[in-house]
């Protein structure tokens, strides 16, 4: 049984340049504009990079057909359609590393969505507002403002580069009009406000139109300055700067859920921040030991617990997962409760450890429940439950028998993420060929489709793929052989309360919509 | 031996990768360089204990003359040495027996860490002794073989040309803190130490048909009791071994599940149990080569 997945458009967001703004940060909403005052912005959009506004939806689609049998709800595409929109007729062909999307976040209401890239840059998209008159065409996604996050740095004292490749984004909830992100490279993390200015002040006594000083002799009268509305702008500025508390890399950030504090996590320490103060942070988990030497597991991922502002977990490269209570003590080194699950000793090779190693843990919306990824599985685990997963899904179990190619190419040292769906029912992770899998967890039902130009056009139903493993050979199928392992999907994330999602391959940032409600 | 040629490789690779992290942007990740050490001990585990079952199926006299010239020789000054022996390899063992506790690996490593601390502590008496040269491996001592000694020396420093070369040191922080694993000397005094107390097992231990003999032998000179189910379990292993035909590594190894050391299992009781007595048996060979070759201090380093 084939479901059928529908797209609606496709949304490219293909990195944007290196907008050096003068100052502070402004950006003009409709960053493509022709005849803007931002010329390297055309530039670039001759390159068919830049993000053009939405396309007037084409005529409604046919309804959905909901008689069809479905695993999941149909998947769509939306977004612009940009095959009509970039000025080049074959872009894409060519992108530097620095464009390379290194992670995907909504934020909680799931308008705002930002991506981070190896160059330091945020992106961010904002979803328009849904169209009454065009009831299936809901709110696509557009840029909403960019900004340079981290610039390459030199640690002198070590003699090494800094990268400035955004690790992390996680967004605070919104408390006022602005919004507020924290984003991380390897050693600092940043504290970003995003605000929207549509009225600015118009006249001004001293000051004229253009912002010269008036000759005072002119002036006759007074005037109170008005707010006039102006073409909306995003202003994106620095809040707080936390550097220098992190000796090895950030891996993790996380924002508690007492909307003060958050947590950032490198390989061997955990350091809790208050949100207003740099300066200092405290220590909570520290794995470092007193020999070096005697080191033999790092921490991959960390997250605090989405309701209780006491609890974290921490995952390991060993494949163990630590929930700490900060209540019990100062230094969290030692773990509340220890998940494990202990190894098949028939699958033990080499590559043991690498593949239990976890790349990506997660919380459930719920609180109850653990998603981790490892590098051939995701498991679902459930908190009050310590020995073993509630639920292990093989997202390509068939790559088991190739983990010495997998080592040599480096593909074995990807971290893959992972995402719940908003109620929890269906877990998500990427795979090779830009493929990504969904599983159910009510029906235990899963699919793996495919993130690509070629086959998300506009309107088009994303269609399942499979990979076969020798034996029956189905069409379209691919084998093993011939996945392509440079096209892998890292990064992946789920909107918070709707079915959709936002897929990053390599450069491309894919946006799906389930339609089907 | 295609396992032989196939966990050559890979530590050849693994050993490429360490190299190509120092000069990677964004300086070493911790990480990566953990698990490509890991991969790199066990690669070497498999490679020295399948080369040592090669060795030991021959000159059984050999290692009787060198027992005697080793015994004799350096008996006075094994002697501080081989107390610390018993209790690291003890506290291998007992790592294995632990059950399930985090910290197990963490102290079993800690055991060879001791050990190469130790084998530090012993270069320093031994200075003279030993000689420096990652060529010359005291090869009368560490094997019981004399024939195959300079084969032995061939695989040393065929890992060692791996290496990024660096001046052997002689102190163990040093040694630890090269950018290479050059470090025969602590591989030398080390095997020395291990070799007092369990040198009449080390040739019979390769063989995998002498395993019954081997473990019962070593169950003496291990302070925590061996049942005999471990030795069982350890024929099945080595019998599957013989017959298993493979040139995949990743399979070949879960024959080789017994050669990982305790290190890398603890959840069973018994399984870690069969797996340290191999890998002891296995570490009395391999760890004068494991001591010597140390990449994981090459990506400590910077840190």
């Amino acid at each position: 049984m084939d479901t059928e997945y529908r797209t609606l458009s496709l949304t490219r967001a293909l990195c944007l340049p290196y907008i050096i703004h003068p100052s502070p940060w402004k950006l003009n909403r409709k960053i493509n504009t022709v005849g803007s005052e931002w010329p390297w912005v055309i530039d670039r959009a001759a390159r068919g990079f830049c993000l053009k506004s939405p396309a007037p939806p084409g005529p409604a689609s046919s309804p959905l057909p909901d008689s069809s049998p479905r695993m999941l709800n149909p998947i769509q595409v939306l977004c612009s359609d940009i095959t009509s929109l970039s000025l080049e007729p074959e872009p894409f062909a060519s992108y530097t590393e620095a464009d390379i999307i290194s992670t995907v976040e909504f934020n909680h209401t799931g308008e705002l969505l930002a991506t981070g890239d190896k160059g330091g840059r945020v992106v961010i998209f904002q979803r328009e507002p849904e169209c009454k008159t065009e009831p299936y065409s809901q709110g696509e996604y557009n840029v909403y403002s960019t900004f340079q996050s981290h610039e390459p740095e030199f640690d002198y004292l070590k003699s090494l580069e800094i990268e400035e490749k955004i690790n992390k984004i996680r967004w605070l909830p919104q408390q006022n009009a602005a919004h507020f992100l924290l984003s991380t490279n390897d050693k600092t993390i940043k504290l970003w406000k995003v605000s929207e200015r549509d009225k600015r002040p118009e006249g001004y006594n001293l000051k004229d139109e253009e912002g010269r000083i008036k000759d005072l002799s002119t002036v006759t009268s007074l005037q109170v300055p008005v707010l006039k509305p102006m073409d909306l702008m995003v202003e994106v500025s620095p809040r707080r700067v936390f550097a220098n508390a992190h000796t090895y890399h950030v891996n993790s950030i996380s924002v508690n859920s007492d909307h003060e504090t958050y947590m950032s996590a490198d390989d061997l320490r955990i350091n809790l921040w208050h949100l207003g103060i740099t300066d200092r942070s405290f220590n909570i988990v520290d794995i470092k030991p007193v020999n070096m030497e005697d080191l033999t597991e790092v921490i991959t991922a960390a997250e605090f617990h989405p309701h209780h502002c006491n609890l974290l977990v921490y995952s390991s490269s060993k494949g163990t997962l630590r929930l700490c209570d900060m209540r019990e003590a100062a230094l969290c080194d030692k773990h509340s409760k220890l998940f494990e699950e202990p190894e098949d000793p028939s699958n033990r090779s080499f590559f043991s450890e690498i593949i239990s190693s976890v790349s990506d843990v997660k919380f459930s919306h719920s609180g109850r429940y653990l998603l981790t990824r490892d590098y051939l599985t995701a498991k679902v685990w459930d908190l009050n439950m310590e020995n073993k997963p509630l639920e292990i899904y093989q997202v390509h179990d068939y790559l088991r028998s190739k983990l010495c190619s997998l080592y040599e190419n480096d593909c074995i040292f990807d971290k893959f993420e992972c995402a719940w769906n908003g109620s929890d029912s269906v877990i998500m992770t990427g795979a090779y060929n830009n493929f990504f899998r969904m599983f159910d967890r009510n029906t235990k039902r899963d699919v793996t489709l495919e993130a690509s130009r070629e086959s998300s056009k506009p309107r088009a139903v994303l269609k399942p793929r499979r990979v076969c493993q020798g034996g029956k050979r189905r069409k379209d199928d691919i084998s093993v052989d011939s996945l392509d392992f440079t096209k892998k999907i890292l990064h992946t994330a789920w909107h918070p309360t709707e079915n959709i999602i936002a897929i990053a391959a390599t450069n491309n940032l894919y946006i799906f919509q389930d339609k089907f409600n | 031996m295609e396992y032989k040629v196939e966990a050559h490789r890979i530590m050849s690779i693994s050993l490429g990768k360490i190299y190509n992290s120092r000069v990677q942007r964004g300086g070493i990740k911790l990480h990566k360089n953990l698990l490509v050490s890991l991969v790199l001990r066990s690669a070497r585990q498999v490679y020295l204990r399948d080369y040592y079952g090669g060795i030991c199926l021959s000159a059984q006299q050999a290692r009787e003359w060198c027992e005697g010239e080793y015994m004799d020789s350096e008996q006075d000054k094994l002697v501080p040495g081989s107390t610390e022996s018993l209790p690291e390899s003890d506290g291998q063992s007992e790592v294995a027996v632990d059950k399930q506790e985090p910290s197990n690996v963490v102290e079993s490593h800690a055991a060879l860490d001791v050990e190469s601390e130790a084998s530090g502590e012993q270069d320093h008496a031994e200075n003279g002794v030993l000689d420096s040269g990652c060529s010359e491996l005291k090869t009368p001592e560490e094997s019981p073989e004399a024939s195959p000694t300079c084969e032995v020396s061939n695989v040393v420093t065929t890992i060692s040309s791996n290496c990024i070369s660096g001046p052997p040191p002689s102190n163990p922080k040093q040694a630890t803190e090269t950018p290479n694993g050059c470090q025969t000397d602590d591989g030398e005094s080390v095997e020395e130490k291990l070799h007092e107390p369990i040198v009449p097992h080390t040739c019979t231990n390769r063989k995998r048909s002498a395993d019954d003999s081997e473990l019962t032998d070593s169950l003496p000179k291990k302070t925590k009791v061996m049942s005999s189910t471990l030795i069982s379990k350890n024929d099945e292993k080595k019998a599957e071994t013989e017959e298993m035909d493979t040139s995949n590594v990743s399979s070949l190894i879960t024959i080789f599940g017994s050669s990982f050391s305790g290190l890398l299992s603890s959840e069973d009781g018994a399984q870690p149990d069969s797996e340290a007595e191999d890998s002891d048996s296995g570490q009395i060979c391999c760890d004068q080569m494991l001591k010597n070759l140390n990449p994981w201090s090459t990506a400590i380093v910077a840190f």
